[in-house]
């Protein structure tokens, strides 16, 4: 579940990290090319080749030589000079000293892509000669470059792999970037995670989540001081009442030989022993109260069961009924066994469950003396095992009926309901689920889910 | 047989006297007469160093020490049986006593009957190790375990294995009802499901040997639903 959240944020770190490369490229790459494409020289707002070309328009052959109509058109530090057929300096402005006055076939092919004399110089055929201009020196930088056309017909295709490189380079630096934040989140997530099982959380606090880490750090440590004290306050509760119920049993251990000793004692009369066999059935009462609230204190602060186990449910009940049955209480009340699906078994603490049964058949029995039908009937299907137990006696108190639907009820106070408590909660920690209401008697429907 | 076991010597150790004097008042209304009492381990070591004791009862907390280490020191001196007599309820107590070996485990409290039955039952289980299978009569009938026979009007009939096994088992519950389940386990082991059609069968062949009238029995009665009771006319 987690694993899944942090994939995902990584997912999206990747995709993210690529992105933001691919469109920084891409400007990049335009930005470059916006910058490149300024190569043509500018002398003052013009580009050489736009002087030449008016410089020429202007120049005009007169009886006398020749004239240009606008010298402003040649800017004050560049010449122009005028080389007709004859390698001779037909016309010039502006010219230097160190310039010669006539060129030689090889001169003129030496200076018309290059420098004269250090001067860069731009060149314009005329019918009349050939028009030279002439930059300051140092101020142009002239370079030659050829490229073959199988260059050219290659250009788009290694541009192309440039620019996959560069995908696959951002997405690989994406890629490493993201699984070094899917690692930090993972843990996050992790610590989280923990935290919500109230377990103790300590995670490297470093980095960029070093605040969260250390927050959720503080919080577990929170946590787990609250819990440890809380489980500190029940094992008190629950050794408190094992305390006292120990400190109980012996007293009533004498209380019951005493009274049983009176019982047979010949030289009681017969009155004085029924009063005898009263102590002792109070005592037994008291005993079991002390059990039933031992086997309460334990499941209800402390600890659950620890004897799970797989137990077949039928022998289960066969056993309890037995065991009720041979137990001698039941003799004005008939027992009605309808037990179905052998086979279906659960995930109990037996003896847990076997006692569970045994107080509700118990209570069938004592809550009516004169006799009663008791109907078991178990059976299982889709949604887990039913049992049912349905007595044809008095019914249940409405209090305790009531008390048992709240489910947020509280340890009953007086030990009136104390055992159909106990059942209850011995149903619930197997992850069941108990409902009595009164139909013609008393019938308790518990649902288990099976294993 | 049973005088011989209520002759043996048995030693009752409690730190609470109140109770050593119940408890040894009602084991003698019972018919036991050798019993030794202690208060603390000291004395409990001292009583069985000089006297041949039977079975031991040991509450788990003494003053000098627990129970449990006790029984410890006690079993270096004697193979003597061993109940724990104790006011701790909770079930990993119980196993970590019989865990230890001990005989059985009674928690407190308990009524005088329970403890001079186990005492009874432990010593019985004990001392007449090597004792013959019992014998009894079911009406008319004469069952001899031993020989896993029935006689009946001079003619001897021999017990199958199943059969006998099952016979014991009810007459060891005699009027008490004993589960289909329980049956089967002790016939046929832990993976006993899916015999009850067995079982019914060999019940019916039990019937024919034990009973007068095997369609309407008398001694090896059907509880319905649940199983079976072997009802004998001694109780």
């Amino acid at each position: 579940m987690m694993n899944k959240t942090a994939f995902k944020i990584f997912i999206c770190f990747t995709f993210l990290s690529a992105s933001i490369a691919t469109i920084l490229l891409a400007i990049n790459v335009l930005g470059l090319a916006f910058v490149g494409s300024d190569t043509t020289t500018q002398i003052h707002d013009q580009s050489p080749e736009g002087m030449l070309e008016q410089i020429s328009d202007a120049l005009e052959k007169e009886e006398d030589g020749f004239v240009i109509s606008d010298d402003s058109l040649l800017a004050e530090d560049c010449f122009c000079i005028l080389i007709g057929e004859n390698g001779n300096v037909l016309w010039s402005q502006n010219m230097p000293s160190d310039i010669p006055m006539h060129y030689s076939i090889n001169d003129v092919a030496r200076m018309t892509r290059w420098f004269l004399n250090d001067y860069p110089v731009y060149v314009r055929t005329r019918d009349d000669g050939l028009l030279v201009l002439g930059l300051p020196k140092n101020a142009v930088g002239k370079y030659g470059m050829e490229y073959s056309m199988e260059w050219f017909d290659s250009l788009p295709r290694r541009v192309m792999s440039i620019l996959v490189l560069n995908l696959l380079l951002a997405a690989v630096l994406a890629l490493l970037i993201g699984s070094f934040f899917y690692r930090r989140i993972a843990m996050l997530t992790n610590g989280i995670r923990e935290l919500r099982q109230e377990k103790q959380v300590s995670l490297k606090e470093k980095g960029i989540f070093r605040e969260l880490a250390r927050n959720i750090n503080d919080t577990s440590s929170a946590i787990v001081r609250k819990n440890a004290a809380l489980s500190r306050r029940d094992h008190a509760r629950v050794n408190w009442i094992n305390g006292i119920s120990h400190d109980v049993r012996t007293p009533l251990a004498i209380m019951i030989g005493n009274s049983q000793i009176l019982e047979n004692s010949r030289e009681l009369s017969e009155e004085n022993q029924k009063h005898a066999a009263v102590i002792t059935g109070q005592a037994l009462k008291m005993k079991k109260l002390v059990e039933d609230l031992n086997l309460i204190s334990s499941l209800e602060y402390d600890m659950q069961p620890s004897d799970w186990e797989s137990v077949r449910l039928c022998p289960l009940i066969r056993e309890t009924v037995s065991d009720v049955l041979n137990s001698g209480l039941a003799a004005a009340h008939e027992v009605e066994l309808n037990i179905k699906d052998e086979k279906m078994t659960v995930r109990a603490d037996k003896s847990l469950l076997e006692r569970a049964f045994f107080n509700l058949i118990n209570n069938s029995i004592t809550h009516n003396p004169g006799g009663c039908q008791i109907q078991i009937r178990a059976y299982a299907d889709r949604s887990g095992a039913h049992i049912r137990i349905k007595d044809s006696g008095i019914g249940m108190p409405e209090d305790v009926l009531e008390r048992l639907a709240d489910k947020n009820a509280d340890i009953p106070r007086t030990a009136h309901g104390l055992g159909l408590f106990m059942v209850n909660r011995i149903i619930t920690v197997h992850g069941g689920n108990m409902h009595v209401h009164n139909e013609n008697g008393c019938v308790v429907d518990i649902i288990l889910p099976v294993a | 047989m049973m005088e011989e076991l209520k002759n043996k010597k048995i030693l009752l150790v409690d730190d609470e006297k109140e109770l050593l004097k119940t408890t040894e008042e009602v084991l003698r209304s019972e018919g036991f007469f050798n019993i030794y009492m202690a208060e603390n381990c000291e004395a409990a070591l001292q009583i069985v160093k000089t006297q041949p004791i039977a079975l031991m009862l040991l509450d788990v907390m003494l003053p000098d020490g627990d129970g449990f280490s006790l029984f410890e020191k006690l079993r270096q001196m004697t193979q003597a049986p061993v109940i724990f007599l104790t006011a701790k309820g909770e079930s990993e107590d119980r196993i970590h006593g019989l865990g230890l070996g001990a005989d059985d485990y009674i928690v407190k409290p308990f009524l005088m009957k329970e403890v001079s039955l186990r005492i009874l039952a432990v010593l019985r289980r004990t001392y007449q190790k090597r004792q013959q299978e019992p014998a009894f009569d079911l009406g008319a009938h004469h069952i001899d375990l031993a020989t896993a026979t029935v006689r009946a009007e001079g003619k001897e009939q021999v017990f199958t294995a199943k059969e006998y096994m099952l016979l014991k088992k009810l007459y060891e519950n005699k009027n008490r009802i004993v589960t289909n389940d329980a049956l089967c386990m002790a016939a046929w082991g832990d993976s006993y499901y899916g015999y009850e059609n067995t079982l019914m069968v060999h019940i019916r062949r039990l019937r024919e040997k034990i009973e007068a009238k095997p369609s309407s029995p008398k001694h090896l009665v059907t509880v319905k639903g649940l199983g079976y009771k072997l009802v004998t006319d001694d109780e």
